[in-house]
């Protein structure tokens, strides 16, 4: 219930129809013997009344086709089976741009439920498929480290992986939703290769445990460490994927 | 048609209304009303609310064209930079006297005119208004009554001028 003599608020709730009926019935008694403030509940009234008047032809336009819900629902389907199809291609002609690395976004989007999805994307992309240039080619031992350092400071090193055959070779700068990554291959003497993967948590903050997941024909170590996330992926069910099962620490 | 595009086909006409009144531009306000469908559509299961669908619409269609405002004048601000022009403020010249309560209305800023759209012509509670645009019910209330109070001005700016320029 409201108090008298309302206020202004009330009188607007008043001309909004915001009221209860009593409350309602208080304000119309009280109006009825204000003739000041009667005056000006009722400019209030007639504003909103031509308004409400004015704005009535608006509702009549012809209707537009490109708004049919049916319509819009069906284009959005199209464009989200567009968008997966053409995540490769995006990444091949941006690729082409060189250093300043490209969006990857749509290889995080295409799935962002499994840890690390983008590290296994990437080594698709480059490592097997060999779709995207590197930025970086090692000459001589020791360099990618150094290349590395350039962009991720206080990351983890990159893990020696010498004792198993493999060495660094290349690098490759990318940028994800989360940020920069990089991605770094190692081969052995018979051209089999492993990736490191190493970009920023992403703004949650989404810090992993040590992990193993595979992922069709691919495995991916995973792990976190100095503010970085990080990723190891190779071909499941070769000697270099038990040994990087089994190793705890990297 | 199923029951959503239904109560969907009755909406879109006041959606397109809604924006009509913040673009001031019938083509640019479709656009809007198709950009806000698109995102209301592709949100549809996880983010609808259970109360009034043309709230949730109106808020989702007000919160897109703030957003593209925002980015629009930042784009004047920016060709002003370049230019040293700046186009985006109306002129004293280009202000001109209400003559009609839509006149008025037009010049009201965005938020008073999505207020009044809202509570004055949809019929939209103080409370949805709130939820709209995440402010207490009271500070719905004390907005509305200056939105109230310019338009009566503006408007007044009619009636009184008349008079004025009666000849003796």
């Amino acid at each position: 219930m409201i108090s008298m003599p309302p206020s202004e608020r009330d009188l607007h709730a008043y001309v909004d129809h915001q009221l209860s009926d009593a409350d309602r019935r208080l304000v119309e008694t009280f109006l009825a013997s204000n003739a000041e403030i009667s005056e000006q509940v009722r400019a209030w009234q007639q504003d909103a009344q031509q308004l409400r008047a004015a704005l009535s032809g608006a509702l009549q336009q012809p209707a537009n086709p490109e708004l049919d819900p049916a319509l819009i629902r069906q284009r959005l389907k199209r464009q989200s089976r567009r968008h997966l199809a053409s995540a490769a291609v995006l990444l091949i002609a941006v690729g082409i741009g060189g250093i300043s690395g490209w969006q990857a976004r749509e290889m995080t989007l295409v799935s962002t439920q499994l840890p690390m999805t983008d590290a296994l994307q990437a080594y698709r992309l480059i490592a097997q498929q060999g779709i995207l240039p590197a930025d970086y080619k090692v000459s001589d031992d020791g360099d990618m480290q150094h290349w590395l350092d350039r962009y991720f400071t206080q990351a983890n090193r990159l893990p020696d992986l010498a004792g198993a055959g493999f060495k660094p070779v290349s690098g490759r700068l990318l940028s994800t939703e989360q940020g920069p990554a990089a991605m770094v291959v190692y081969e052995d003497s018979t051209g089999h290769k492993i990736s490191f993967y190493v970009r920023p948590p992403g703004p949650k903050n989404y810090l992993l445990p040590r992990g193993s997941r595979s992922d069709g024909e691919l495995q991916a170590e995973y792990w976190s460490g100095a503010g970085y996330n990080y990723a190891m992926v190779s071909p499941s069910d070769t000697p270099a994927a038990r040994m990087l099962k089994q190793t705890v620490q990297f | 048609m199923n029951d959503i595009d239904e109560q969907l086909s009755e909406i879109i006409p006041r959606l397109r209304r809604f924006a009509v009144s913040l673009t001031r531009n019938p083509s640019s306000a479709d656009d809007l009303v198709q950009a806000s469908l698109e995102r209301a559509l592709s949100s549809w299961n996880d983010k609808r609310p259970d109360g009034d669908l043309r709230a949730w619409l109106f808020s989702i269609l007000y919160r897109q064209f703030l957003d593209a405002h925002r980015r629009s004048r930042r784009y004047a601000r920016m060709l002003e930079f370049f230019t040293g022009r700046d186009d985006a403020q109306p002129s004293a010249e280009r202000t001109v006297i209400a003559q009609t309560t839509l006149q008025a209305f037009d010049q009201l800023n965005t938020e008073q005119r999505a207020l009044l759209l809202w509570v004055s012509v949809e019929g939209l509670t103080y409370k949805e208004v709130a939820e709209i645009l995440g402010v207490p019910t009271g500070t719905v209330m004390s907005r509305l009554s200056r939105a109230r109070q310019a338009l009566r001005e503006l408007s007044d700016g009619e009636i009184s001028r008349p008079s004025l320029r009666r000849l003796k």
